[in-house]
């Protein structure tokens, strides 16, 4: 027997899916390979990536569901344990909860044909063993911050020192009494860093080039807070630029002075780094700035610069890979090393899969992935009730099939802004499409217009 | 033909216009001013309740909110009576009102963060709770029901209208322009006892309501008054006011309940503050015959799909 809907993961993005699609009418079941709820912000499961610090790097307004927000009793910057807990507020909230079955996995995705709506065969491994099923649609939702990317160095294979990447980092122990090079100015890196600066006997943070590191706080509030206010503010994109730059420059001066490279892009074309801390402990002698790693040498590590130190542990804060393991290559649409979907989310071929998630936004993910799974609800009620609508609506999306919503910025060329995407621009994207996908969805003289 | 699809011209950029500019289809989105400038978080909300001895399966929680100047002892008298015919009832008292603390000027409060405060109290709630508005409380579920599209239900009561507040206005002025005055000014408004309630209940207990107000916020008044478009409610709505309502009138009752396509149930000889007068209790067993109802004819009572 068929079955309608299913959500791989019960991340923040799963838990999404499985709630506004379920409001839309679909029958959602939802597996997820872990014991619990939460996917990234569930400590205890093994493809977590957050340590024992991690607090969130965006604040509550723009990070929570926009129909469920984050208690007020909570502080500006959850700790990982209040998201996971917020999370499963907001599943048993919506019912979601109960359609979870966990401790199941999903092995294997095949096409049960090559329309739009054929459906999928699933490989699932549960606590019962192995089962196939078949599902009308299937939404993927298994997050892009697991699979671990990892660099490699001459010598690096003979170094004696231990060599972990931050996927495997969990707590400031790991650092304690240690000679530690952190590698990557990722928001992980420069946390270890610091971590480092209060725990190891010495810390070098290795970075590719110079970057602007963001504050937390502006003004007595939290900082994304205050950027997005600039923004609405209507000033022309270099303007703002020009504004956060010489913001940095009144409060931190010079990066030059702290020994670290001058950003060599303007402000917000790297993801952004938040780190209050970071250039403090710089300041302070406990962190030390050093380029990229050349090689490897013994116990020593050796960079760019000709600067060697001998080190115990180097850990690579250098991001995961996107990864799809239960899908066959040619199920989506690789281009330049990402699926090519239509906002992130619609197969441009399938109306029975899509991607749920796979955003890296310069802000929170919740808010967005809401509004992800509203677009996607409205269009597969759009396919259900007026197909010859959908066609329409669809063929204007495949013409834009190329927007990446990255607000007009030069993001510099790296396999870290593969999916970034500018907050502002895609939730307007995003607002755009559900309007429309509204408007066709509520108005019956474009039903009988397109039907006849 | 022509085919509403509103698309983004190629190559415009971040879009910065006014805070919170509304381009109308897209605010329900945006809610710029809601991360930008986001409400002062409450130290304490009130929120009471009562609870059924014998919860019936798979009902969702009443969740009530009260209007202009009042707090949630305005639902003293229905919250017991719901949940003796088993409804899980709550009320919340928005913030600077009765015992929830105002963590910013009450005067300056707008009105999303009465929204707010609502959406607070219902993620306390373990399921999507039905919405229950009065007056002012009216226009803040409203609001709610727009963007929080879980509800099962909304019902409004004497309230606020969404798009014709002045309506409100035109029978305050006629009837009580001092406490109007007082209450745009962000006094206490002290209405007169019979402004507020039907031909049938004693004044002197009235007095005693109107004596219990407390200061409303001007800035929130106000824009309850102004004109704005209502938007898209997808809950199933029930309207109901008093036939002797002089605040807000029964024409604006019947207006607010045609603009969202549904017919106003009006109550004879019951006035503005009709959930504490004796004879209201007959509108809340009319709210809970259709709420049990609506409920079941949307599948909305199955205790094993909340979600749905
Ligand atoms: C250190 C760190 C800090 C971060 N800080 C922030 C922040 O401040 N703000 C913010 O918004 N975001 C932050 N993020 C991003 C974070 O990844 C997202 O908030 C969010 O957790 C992503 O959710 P997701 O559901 O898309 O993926 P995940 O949380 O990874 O969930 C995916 C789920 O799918 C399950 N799954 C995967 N494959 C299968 C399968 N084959 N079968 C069954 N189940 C499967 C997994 O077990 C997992 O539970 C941070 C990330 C990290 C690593």
């Amino acid at each position: 027997m068929d079955r309608d809907t299913l959500v791989i993961g019960a991340g923040s993005s799963g838990l999404a899916a499985a709630k506004n699609l379920g409001l839309a009418g679909f029958e959602v079941d939802v597996v997820e390979r872990a014991d619990d709820l939460g996917g990234n912000w569930n400590f205890a499961a093994e493809t977590s990536r957050v340590y024992g610090s991690t607090h969130m790097i965006s604040s509550k307004p723009f990070t929570q569901y926009p129909d469920f927000p984050m208690p007020d009793r909570a502080p500006d910057y959850l700790h990982h344990t209040d998201v996971l807990a917020y999370l499963r507020r907001y599943a048993d909230h919506f019912g979601v909860s109960d359609r979870i079955a966990f401790a199941t996995s999903v092995e294997q995705l095949r096409p049960l044909g090559e329309a739009r709506d054929s459906g999928w065969e699933v490989a699932l491994t549960g606590r019962d063993g192995e089962e196939t099923r078949h599902y009308r649609r299937v939404v993927i939702a298994n997050g892009h911050n697991w699979s671990p990317k990892l660099p490699s160095y001459p010598g690096q294979d003979d170094f004696t020192g231990e060599i972990i990447h931050s996927a495997d980092y969990k707590s400031a122990e790991q650092l304690a009494g240690k000679r530690v090079v952190v590698v990557g100015a990722g928001n992980t890196g420069c946390d270890i860093a610091v971590e480092g600066a209060l725990r190891a006997d010495a810390t070098y943070h290795s970075t590719r080039r110079g970057y602007w590191y963001a504050p937390k706080y502006a003004l007595g509030r939290p900082a994304d807070q205050v950027s997005d206010l600039i923004f609405t503010l209507g000033l022309p994109l270099r303007a703002t630029q020009w504004l956060f730059e010489q913001t940095a420059k009144l409060v931190v001066g010079r990066y030059e002075r702290f020994g670290l490279p001058t950003p060599d892009h303007h402000f917000l074309e790297t993801h952004p780094i938040v780190n209050q801390t970071l250039l403090y402990h710089i300041g302070h002698g406990e962190i030390a700035p050093v380029p990229d790693i050349a090689r490897f040498d013994g116990e020593v590590v050796e960079f760019t610069d000709g600067t060697r130190v001998a080190a115990d542990l180097v850990v690579f804060a250098t991001g995961y890979l996107i990864r799809f393991p239960f899908l066959d290559d040619d199920a989506l649409p690789w281009q330049d090393g990402r699926p090519q979907l239509y906002r992130n989310i619609l197969h441009p071929h399938r109306d029975d899969l899509a991607v749920i998630g796979l955003i890296q936004p310069d802000s929170g993910q919740f808010c967005l992935v809401h509004w992800q799974t509203v677009l996607l609800a409205r269009y597969l009620q759009l396919v259900r009730d007026n197909p010859a609508a959908a066609a329409v609506w669809r063929q204007r999306a495949a013409d834009r099939l190329d927007e990446r919503s990255q607000g007009g910025l030069a993001l510099i060329d790296s396999t870290r802004h593969l999916i970034e995407v500018e907050h502002l621009d895609y939730i307007q994207d995003l607002a755009a499409d559900i309007a429309a996908l509204d408007a066709l969805l509520h108005d019956e003289a474009t039903r009988h217009e397109v039907v006849a | 033909m022509t085919w509403p699809v509103r698309r983004r011209p190629r190559g415009t950029r971040i879009r910065r216009g006014p805070v919170g500019a509304a381009r109308r289809p897209y605010e329900p989105v945006l809610r710029r001013r809601d991360w930008t400038l986001p409400p002062p978080a409450s130290r304490h909300r009130e929120l009471i309740s009562a609870l059924p001895d014998e919860p019936v399966e798979g009902r969702p929680p009443l969740l009530f909110v009260h209007g202009a100047a009042m707090g949630a002892w305005a639902w003293e008298r229905w919250l017991p009576q719901a949940a003796e015919a088993g409804w899980a009832a709550h009320a919340v008292s928005l913030r600077g009102h009765a015992k929830s603390d105002a963590p910013s000027p009450l005067a300056r409060t707008p009105l999303r963060y009465y929204e707010h405060d609502v959406l607070q109290a219902i993620t306390e709630l373990p399921s999507p709770p039905v919405l229950i508005g009065h007056s002012l409380g009216g226009l803040v579920v409203q609001h709610v029901l727009e963007r929080y599209r879980a509800a099962p239900a909304g019902v409004l009561v004497g309230p606020v209208p969404p798009a014709h507040g002045l309506e409100v206005l035109g029978g305050l002025v006629r009837h009580d322009p001092a406490a109007l005055a007082a209450a745009l000014a962000g006094r206490e408004p002290r209405p007169r006892a019979e402004l507020l309630v039907g031909r049938d209940t004693d004044h002197a207990i009235a007095q005693g309501w109107a004596d219990r107000m407390g200061r409303e916020s001007s800035v929130a008044a106000t824009q309850a008054l102004a004109p704005r478009r209502p938007r898209d409610i997808r809950a199933p709505l029930l309207v109901i006011g008093g036939g002797d309502d002089r605040v807000v009138p029964p024409h604006a009752v019947s207006r607010t309940a045609r603009t969202y396509g549904v017919r106003a149930h009006l109550f004879r000889g019951l006035g503005h503050l009709l959930m504490l007068e004796e004879d209201g209790d007959g509108a809340l067993r009319f709210m809970l015959r259709w709420l049990e109802d609506t409920l079941h004819a949307t599948g909305r009572l199955r205790a094993s799909a909340p979600s749905n």
